[in-house]
This record gives structure tokens, C-alpha cells and sequence, in this order.
């Protein structure tokens, strides 16, 4: 089966729509997997972000904005 | 120099890097160490990224990079360790066929990363084929053969009916 798949890939090398499993794979099962996807990155995408992120980002924004005002005050000197 | 709206934008995507990142690594502590790492490198790189192209797919490219440099020995070790996934959800509206989401889980850390990067990427990230194969550096014949192997995988390894099935049973008969 597996086997089957690797070589019928060479199908979908052009661009073109999205490509699925053969047809004998079964659409309902690939709906599932996608179903299952989704539902466990969405699981991961609503989890609380942790502090941390939102912390580094203003103190990289705050480290802007001081080494701007250090440049004004250095063009004012 | 970065401006205010790129921190914004940045912040904006950091729920989906960090989904990106725990798929990939299959550790919350190593992907948020990756996403840390990967947004101290965004913002000092910042005018690399070509406004109107995604940010998404660029802080992906980045992240990947970081991760099969640096820690792609780490990962599978501490897999899980910290119990994000401690939670049983049931797939929302699934009537159609019953997979648990731990199944599921499980056969996905089964897959080889390039295979399920891909089918993060496009079956969850909301990549387009374009977008992932320059996330993942290859050509989109590749995305697309990575994909149809990830999906063929799964179905195998979750065992997934791919006949036409009676209604009372689901997941139960393998056949290939």
C-alpha cells in the first residue's frame, strides 16, 4: 500500500490542486485525519502563551526605542 | 529598525510559531525555547522579511532552521514531558468517524519530521503548497509527495477503515 503510494506521487509533481491519497485510501479517512489535525493544532494554538514571549518582545521594543532617544540626545551633544 | 507594528505582527503569530514548534519537536519546553530563540533572530533580522509576502511562513522558515541546526537531537528525549497534552479531547463535530485525539497524537510523533511538518504546515499552519516548500526548502512536488505519504501513514497507522463501513463501526478493520 505504502509502497503503491511512492510511486504514484510522481503524479502530483506538477503544481496544481491539492493532492490526495489514491482514491481506494479512502476520502472519509483523510477527512478524519484532517478533522484530528486541526482539532490538535488548534488544541496547541489556544494554549496560554507564557509571559515570557510578550516580555521579550516589549523589552526588545523598549531597547528600540532607548537606543533611539540615546541617538537623538547624541545629534543634540 | 523594526517598528511598533512589527512587534505586533510578531506577537500576533507567536500562538501559531509556538503550535508549529511543539509539532515539530514534540516538546512544549523545547518549542517555546525555539520560539524564544526564533523571535530574538526575527526581530534583529528584521529587514529581511519582504512586506506582503507571509510573516508567518518566514518566522517558520526561521524556526525550522533553528531547530534542525540546533535541536533536533534534543527533541524526541523529553517528548510530552510537560503535559500539554495531559487534556482528552474529543475531535469537535466528529460524526463521521470517532479518532482519538491521543491516537492521533501518538501516530503523528510516529511519522518521520519531514513528513509531519508538511502536513502541519498545510493541513493546520494554513500554508499554501507555495509557502511550505519554501519553508521546508525543497519543490512543491516534494510538499505534495511528503503530504500524500504523512496522510497514507496515519491512515495506516491509525488504522482507519478505507472501505465503505457499516455505521456502527468505524476504526476498527485494517485493510491493507
Amino acid at each position: 500500500m505504502l509502497i503503491m503510494n511512492a510511486v504514484r506521487v510522481s503524479k502530483f509533481e506538477k503544481p496544481g490542486p491539492a493532492p490526495d491519497l489514491p482514491a481506494e485510501a479512502g476520502t472519509e479517512a483523510v477527512q478524519a485525519i484532517g478533522r484530528a489535525l486541526e482539532a490538535h493544532y488548534a488544541d496547541l494554538v489556544q494554549a496560554p502563551l507564557p509571559a515570557k514571549f510578550l516580555q521579550l518582545l516589549a523589552r526588545l521594543e523598549d531597547d528600540k526605542s532607548a537606543s533611539k532617544a540615546q541617538g537623538k540626545r547624541d545629534a543634540l551633544d | 529598525m523594526p517598528s511598533t507594528s512589527f512587534k505586533d505582527d510578531l506577537l500576533a503569530e507567536t500562538r501559531n510559531l509556538r503550535a508549529f514548534a511543539i509539532s515539530l519537536s514534540g516538546s512544549v519546553s523545547l518549542a517555546d525555547d525555539l520560539v524564544q530563540e526564533s523571535l530574538l533572530r526575527a526581530w534583529s533580522n528584521s529587514e529581511k522579511f519582504q512586506p506582503g509576502t507571509s510573516l508567518r511562513a518566514w518566522l517558520f522558515t526561521i524556526l525550522r532552521n533553528i531547530y534542525y541546526s540546533n535541536y533536533r537531537k534534543r527533541s524526541r528525549e523529553v517528548q510530552d514531558s510537560d503535559g500539554l497534552y495531559a487534556r482528552r479531547l474529543t475531535v469537535p463535530g466528529d460524526q463521521e468517524s470517532h479518532l482519538d485525539l491521543e491516537d492521533f497524537r501518538n501516530a503523528l510523533t510516529k511519522l518521520p519530521a519531514e513528513q509531519r511538518e508538511v502536513l502541519t504546515l498545510i493541513g493546520a499552519s494554513g500554508l499554501s503548497y507555495e509557502e511550505a516548500a519554501v519553508v521546508c526548502e525543497v519543490g512543491i512536488g516534494t510538499i505534495k509527495s511528503r503530504l500524500s505519504r504523512a496522510r497514507a501513514k496515519l491512515v495506516e497507522l491509525l488504522e482507519l477503515d478505507v472501505a465503505p463501513q457499516p455505521p456502527a463501526e468505524r476504526k476498527v478493520r485494517r485493510t491493507g
